[in-house]
């Protein structure tokens, strides 16, 4: 009988018709920002190889070259406009204590105008990284920070790369290689190494270099890594990060937590400044009050969480508003221990003027630490001299900065013998190591950075909002391709946020056991609904480009 | 009194150049992208922050308020602030503005010593060998990139053959009591040989060719041919007449010179790490820190102004021929 | 009048050193045409030896890499081929607008003279009292790092020296009977210009541009070795860097970073050979 036959041919013709696939769009030209190839070798090379791989998926990508200053016009203060970018932080001693890296990075009230400038947004992220900060048990406080990195593992708001090795080197006929100290994430250029460095003949003086100018001598400016390693020297502060990473007193000789949120520090009574004055408590109080009085803004994040401090003796006692696990590493390990009776006038005066305390430069800079200042040449060299009355005062005679631009004559002084501690080598790592291996008296030393590598994706714009895309495009590139081809070896594969080098907090489950190839990502976009049509990769099914041309 | 018109148009003409180059200086830096705020980024900066230290730099006045707010500090001697190094420009700029002039006058004295005497000796050898291949190769060292010279010249004679050092003005931590004990000092001329050599070698080559030329000249004439005859050493009557018309370009080119020898520092400055004004303005306009940038430049550029002006005031000088237009 | 214009380009063919000079730019020119063909890789292609080893710092090897390889991995042979491209490129085009924009400021600055010499010869005062090279850095800062820059450059400020000494000569000719002739009878001072002043001006325009093109590539070079160089475009200069930037000099690799150099002097020097012929050119402080 014809009907059913009239209804399966009108049913087949149906589900042909339905059959046919919706609107699927292509997606647009995606941006990768990285920068010169003359300042950042490993970076611009592991952008090209990314894109590479990329363009495998059936992404259209374009490499965007700029410099960093118009890389932060471009990136941090066009939330918007980009997609995505190479990025890096830089390891920092008080970067020992993870809670600056999972709290700031991510955490959604620092999407807007602070360090999570991709705009990352998950309550439960949040809520672990709050806790982390307030839990005083390290143990307890270990469990969330690894829970942490596990759920950043899964959701891949960033693509890590590696953790670079630093390489510097000494030459160990001037120093004795023993007493020289490789601190952990940060190598052997460090404060304890300039304090403890032995000489062996009669060289006594530490000459290091620079490829980058001194900009200011200022305990209250941030003003650069250079700068930070003066500052180091020439003041001292309550705790200091030690050679394991772990804070330890310093200028106070204990410290004692009575409760959540007080904390009593004893100052020692040996202390003095380099122009003859004693340090009082009084100077200790005043330094944290002048970190937060406005007029020193970079500091100011690292003393708002201390309600009120208050004297008693040689005792100082800090008052917090709520509980803070790294107050030892972020606070008391940050703050330089200033002079009152020179500073007070100061910030009174910049009170009233429109420049801040970061525009005062002394002319001898006056502080209590292991070193004193001698003499600063502008745009060649800073000397510091020993300071025989500090309680850990060095075994050198004085640690000499050596301003050099150009890299090759860094090494050749090296090699002459002009300088005597490669602290800065910007360039290709091999070089330094085979110039060790020719050299018996030099030696090369080469550290697993607390710093990383990345490519940062950005949230606001779409496919990046899904973390299936985002997981897809992270697993096309081999971390050992990252690591040979742009650090030639000189790195370690990344997952994690937290670097290997901090080995209490990392999480190996991230790193280990991570798969990666064009073929696994293909599959995983296929999966998620992204297809290859004419050779250009699509959005899913009823998702529209929003952002194109 | 003709000489006094001449000085004082001279002089209107150079005042007319600096406000020319002033100005375009200024609206150039103003109209660069990349913020200032480059240099204060930073999580807590909150936007009451950044509207203040927009206000503290007069950048949200408009450009025509803020040109003329720059002209008048100007002529109190104030460049502005860097935003970097949150000091004062001027006091930057003339502390490193005596490094690049020893550079440039050293290397120059020795280009045009060298120069004039070879110049000299290529005219008086005309048709020779050492002619015939010294042309050719003074043109070649004009030909060549300065930054590579000096690499090379700093790869054999110092990482080599280590008879100078890589970089610096003196040893490290070297103590001097005076500027001058430094300039005197032997150290301070061992720093300076590699450098002062690149650039002379680049630089000899207008001096020599400039002198040889003239001599050519010189020896064609007829005077010459008389004296010949006449049994006088030519040599002398060579030299003496050469001399007296070499005597204007050569001066005159040596003072131009100046200013084009000054842009060479840029490159040789971050060869040999030397704490110059042309490596602070190449530092200054990768990190867009603009009011430095603007004040290195413009103190190069009134270096170069005043050099012109100086080989406009010897032309005129020493050329009674020339005729004010 | 196609006649006296080809004729006033008087090519210095009497001179040894000059034919040289311009036997070396045929061959650059030669192989910037036939790059793809000369080069045996792609000048931007990451190399691997094997799967995630990185082919760098490679020493030449005669069935492989004939220079060498960088120290990211790239064939020096193939980009100094190709590097030809970018240093004619850069170069041609920055020489003619020079030598036009000179031209055309000398030729109207000395015929027409007045207030319009006075207005042009001002905006030379200007222009010299620009330093150059600082110049070009600022503009690449304030443009994108591009190899055009050097060529902007150039056109806003080197034109002064061409400018000055085409004027001169325009003055000289503008007093010559011919021309009184010419105006006397009528023509135009268009016609003129082109028909008596400008063939004549020719050789002086085209050996500044001879000159302005070995400018143009030191330029290019000095800019990128501090950094704001193009990275897109594979230049001589941006060689040199790269190579001093990966330590090639502590490295030994002399078949990296003498090549360009070499190069570099090579084709500068063709320039100045062809211009060997006219002295007085490259004096043009003397004429005023």
């Amino acid at each position: 009988m014809t009907l059913p036959l009239k209804k399966t041919a009108l049913a087949a013709m149906l589900s042909v018709a339905m059959s046919v696939p919706a609107f699927a769009d292509p997606i647009r030209t995606i941006n990768l920002v990285t920068r010169p190839q003359a300042a950042q070798p490993a970076e611009f090379q592991f952008t090209q190889l990314i894109a590479q791989e990329w363009r495998k998926l059936g992404l259209d990508v374009n490499v965007e070259v700029m410099p960093w200053e118009q890389m932060i016009q471009a990136i941090w203060f066009s939330r918007d406009e980009w997609d995505t970018t190479a990025w890096q932080m830089v390891g920092r001693p008080e970067r020992s204590d993870p809670d600056e890296i999972v709290y700031n990075l991510f955490h959604s009230t620092t999407a807007e105008k602070g360090f999570n400038f991709i705009g990352y947004n998950n309550p439960d992220y949040d809520a672990l990284v709050e806790k982390q900060r307030v839990a005083l048990d390290p143990d307890e406080r270990r469990e969330i920070v690894r829970a942490a990195q596990t759920l950043l593992a899964e959701d891949q708001p960033n693509m890590m790369l590696a953790h670079p090795k630093s390489t510097y080197a000494v030459n160990t006929s001037v120093w004795n290689a023993d007493s020289v100290v490789d601190q952990s994430g940060i190598g052997i250029r460090n404060t304890w190494s300039y304090i403890q460095m032995e000489p062996v003949g009669d060289v006594k003086d530490i000459v290091l270099n620079s490829s980058d100018n001194v900009t200011a001598i200022n305990p209250l400016y941030i003003s650069g890594g250079t700068d930070s390693w003066i500052t180091e020297l020439v003041w001292d502060r309550l705790m200091r990060i030690g050679p394991d990473g772990l804070p330890q007193p310093w200028a106070a000789e204990s410290y004692e937590w009575v409760d959540d949120t007080t904390i009593t520090v004893t100052l020692r009574d040996d202390m003095m400044w380099h122009d003859g004055k004693p340090v009082t408590p009084e100077d200790v109080k005043f330094s944290f009050e002048a970190a937060g009085s406005g007029e020193a803004p970079m500091y100011s994040p690292f003393v708002n969480g201390i309600a009120d401090i208050a004297i008693d003796g040689m005792n100082i006692t800090f008052n917090l508003s709520q509980p803070s696990a790294p107050f030892l590493t972020a606070s008391l390990s940050k703050i330089n221990i200033i002079p009152k009776h020179i500073w007070e006038s100061v910030i009174e005066e910049q009170k009233t003027l429109e420049t801040n305390a970061e525009s005062f430069q002394e002319e001898v800079p006056i502080g209590s630490g292991p070193y004193r200042f001698s003499s600063w040449t502008l745009n060649e060299e800073v000397v510091l001299a020993a300071n025989g009355d500090h309680w850990a005062a060095p075994e050198a005679e004085r640690w000499i900065l050596r301003i050099v631009p150009n890299v090759e004559a860094a090494l050749g002084m090296l090699r002459s013998g002009e300088i005597n501690f490669l602290s800065d080598f910007p360039g290709d790592p091999t070089v330094v190591v085979s110039a060790a291996e020719e050299d018996p008296n030099l030696t090369a030393v080469s550290t697993v950075d607390i710093g990383f590598r990345y490519v940062a994706f950005n949230h606001r714009r779409p496919p990046f909002d899904d973390a299936a895309f985002r997981k897809a495009l992270s697993a096309s590139v081999d971390r050992r391709l990252i690591v040979g081809a742009a650090f030639r070896g000189f790195a370690v594969p990344s997952n994690s946020v937290v670097s290997p080098a901090l080995g209490f907090w990392h999480n190996e489950s991230t790193v280990e056991g991570m798969t990666a190839g064009v073929d696994l990502a293909k599959e995983m976009l296929a999966e998620a609904g992204y297809e290859v049509v004419d050779g250009q990769l699509n959005y899913p099914e009823g998702v529209s480009e929003t952002l194109g041309e | 009194m003709k000489g006094i018109t001449v000085i004082g148009a001279r002089l209107l003409q150079t005042a007319f150049v600096l406000l020319a180059v002033i100005t375009i200086l200024f609206f150039m830096f103003r109209l660069m992208p990349g913020s200032p705020l480059a240099a204060y980024i930073d999580p807590n900066f909150t936007p009451e922050q950044q509207a203040e230290l927009m206000a503290r730099f007069g950048l949200d006045r408009p450009l025509w308020q803020q040109y003329f707010i720059y002209i008048g500090n100007l002529l109190q001697g104030d460049l502005g602030e860097s935003f970097f190094y949150r000091q004062p420009v001027a006091e930057r700029v003339f502390a490193l503005l005596p490094n690049t002039l020893i550079l440039t006058f050293t290397s120059l004295i020795v280009a045009y010593l060298f120069g004039v005497l070879a110049g000299a000796y290529l005219a008086w050898k005309r048709g020779a060998m050492v002619e015939q291949i010294g042309v050719p190769l003074v043109l070649t060292t004009r030909a060549m990139p300065e930054f590579w010279l000096g690499m090379l010249l700093l790869a054999v004679f110092s990482f080599g053959l280590g008879w100078f050092p890589a970089g610096g003005t003196r040893p490290p931590g070297a103590e001097y009591d005076s500027l001058w004990a430094l300039y005197t000092s032997a150290d301070f001329w061992r720093h300076m040989t590699l450098p002062v050599l690149t650039l002379a070698i680049y630089s000899q080559g207008l001096p020599l060719l400039l002198m040889r030329s003239n001599m050519l000249d010189v020896m064609r004439e007829d005077f010459v041919t008389m004296a010949r005859i006449k049994g006088l050493s030519t040599f002398s009557v060579v030299i003496r007449h050469a001399a007296r018309n070499a005597l204007l370009p050569v001066m005159t080119s040596f003072a131009i010179a100046v200013g084009y020898q000054i842009q060479g520092n840029v490159v040789v400055e971050t060869v040999f790490s030397w704490p110059g004004l042309g490596r602070e303005l190449v530092r200054a306009v990768s990190t867009a820190d603009y009011p430095l940038a603007q004040g290195a430049f413009l103190m190069i550029a009134v270096v170069v102004i005043l050099m012109n002006l100086v080989a406009d005031l010897l032309y005129a000088a020493l050329d009674p021929r020339v005729t004010h237009e | 009048m196609l006649r006296r214009w080809l004729g006033a380009i008087r090519l210095p063919l009497h001179d040894p050193l000059a034919i040289v000079g311009l036997g070396i730019y045929l061959v650059f020119v030669l192989m910037a045409i036939f790059a793809p063909v000369i080069a045996t890789h792609d000048p931007n292609e990451i190399l691997f030896t094997t799967e995630f080893a990185l082919a760098a710092d490679l020493p030449p090897n005669l069935d492989g890499y004939l220079l060498g390889t960088t120290t990211l991995g790239r064939d020096i042979f193939s980009q100094i081929v190709w590097g030809a491209r970018s240093a004619l490129l850069i170069g041609l085009t920055a020489a003619f607008m020079v030598a036009l924009i000179g031209s055309i400021v000398g030729i109207v600055a000395g015929y027409f003279g007045g207030w319009v010499d006075m207005v042009l010869m001002r905006l030379a005062d200007v222009a010299f009292g620009i330093p150059f090279l600082p110049f070009v850095i600022v503009l690449a800062a304030f443009l994108e790092p591009s190899i055009w820059n050097v060529v902007i450059a150039m056109a806003l400020v080197l034109w002064r020296d061409t400018g000055r000494v085409i004027r001169s000569q325009t003055l000289t000719l503008r007093n010559r009977v011919y021309v009184e002739a010419a105006r006397v009878s009528g023509s135009s001072d268009f016609k003129i210009i082109l028909r008596h002043i400008a063939p004549n001006v020719l050789p002086l325009s085209f050996l500044y541009g001879s000159i302005a093109i070995g400018w143009a590539i030191l330029t290019e070079a000095s800019i990128s070795f501090l950094g704001f160089g193009d990275p897109n475009s594979i230049s001589w200069g941006y060689m040199l860097q790269d190579a001093f930037a990966s330590q090639a000099l502590s490295k030994g690799s002399y078949y990296w970073f003498v090549p360009p150099g070499f190069l570099i002097i090579l084709i500068v020097s063709a320039g100045f050979f062809i211009t060997r012929g006219y002295e007085q050119i490259l004096f043009p402080k003397l004429d005023r």
